[in-house]
């Protein structure tokens, strides 16, 4: 049985905390372990039990928090800042190399990846 | 730009890495700065005064912008060029 947070379906058989680090983009095991504590559920709750309450209460405090397209564009605004200024780390993530000094002889999986202007999830 | 970077980069006590240059002079006559260091911290005083850092090389041109302020000289004129293949080498 799945439920409907801000739109976003999540698996009813998974604790609440990890159900919703693995939905919101933003939202890391660590800040969802602290909504969790905040709102007064025990750990090893899972989020078919929650009610709607509960739930209602989730969505606020999501609602107040900078996360998914919000957080994404806020990023991408500050690499394009860095781009347009000329500086040596804009160049860096317009090549999609390391930014902070890191060799790149082997080893640069992650930087191809992320390291661009228009950064991707 | 995010200020918490910049208290984690360098103890508060020390304030920014300031370098003696004519700040005043430029704003005045709009004459380009000549120097090699940099290692500067950008200050708010610097907007709008026109650099010529050194890469290693030759000297670099920009003119300092409001988004500048607390990045060094050195990050805006890069130091490595990069490969580019010529298939004669007298070209």
């Amino acid at each position: 049985m799945a439920i409907h947070i801000l739109g976003k379906a999540i698996k009813g058989k998974k604790p609440i905390h990890l159900g919703l680090a693995s939905t919101f983009y933003g939202i890391g095991v660590g800040t969802a372990q602290k909504i969790c504590a905040k709102l007064g559920f025990y750990p090893q709750m899972q989020i078919h039990q929650l009610s709607e309450n509960q739930i209602l209460n989730i969505t606020k405090e999501l609602s107040g928090m900078t996360i998914e397209k919000q957080l994404l564009e806020e990023t991408r605004s500050n690499i394009k800042m860095k781009k347009d200024i000329g500086s040596y780390a804009g160049m860096r993530h317009a090549m999609g190399l390391p930014v902070r000094g890191q060799k790149t002889k082997n080893n640069i999986a992650t930087a191809r990846k992320l390291n661009r202007i228009n950064r991707k999830q | 730009m995010r200020a918490s970077f910049v208290a984690l980069a360098r103890s508060a006590w020390k304030g920014p890495h300031i370098v003696p240059l004519p700040i005043a002079d430029a704003l005045k006559t709009g004459a380009p700065i000549r120097t090699n260091s940099r290692n500067c911290t950008i200050l708010p005083q610097f907007v709008g005064v026109k650099f010529q850092v050194h890469n290693g090389k030759e000297y670099v041109a920009f003119e300092i912008t409001d988004e500048m302020i607390g990045h060094k000289l050195g990050e805006f004129a890069p130091t490595r060029k990069s490969f580019k293949y010529t298939q004669t080498k007298n070209k």
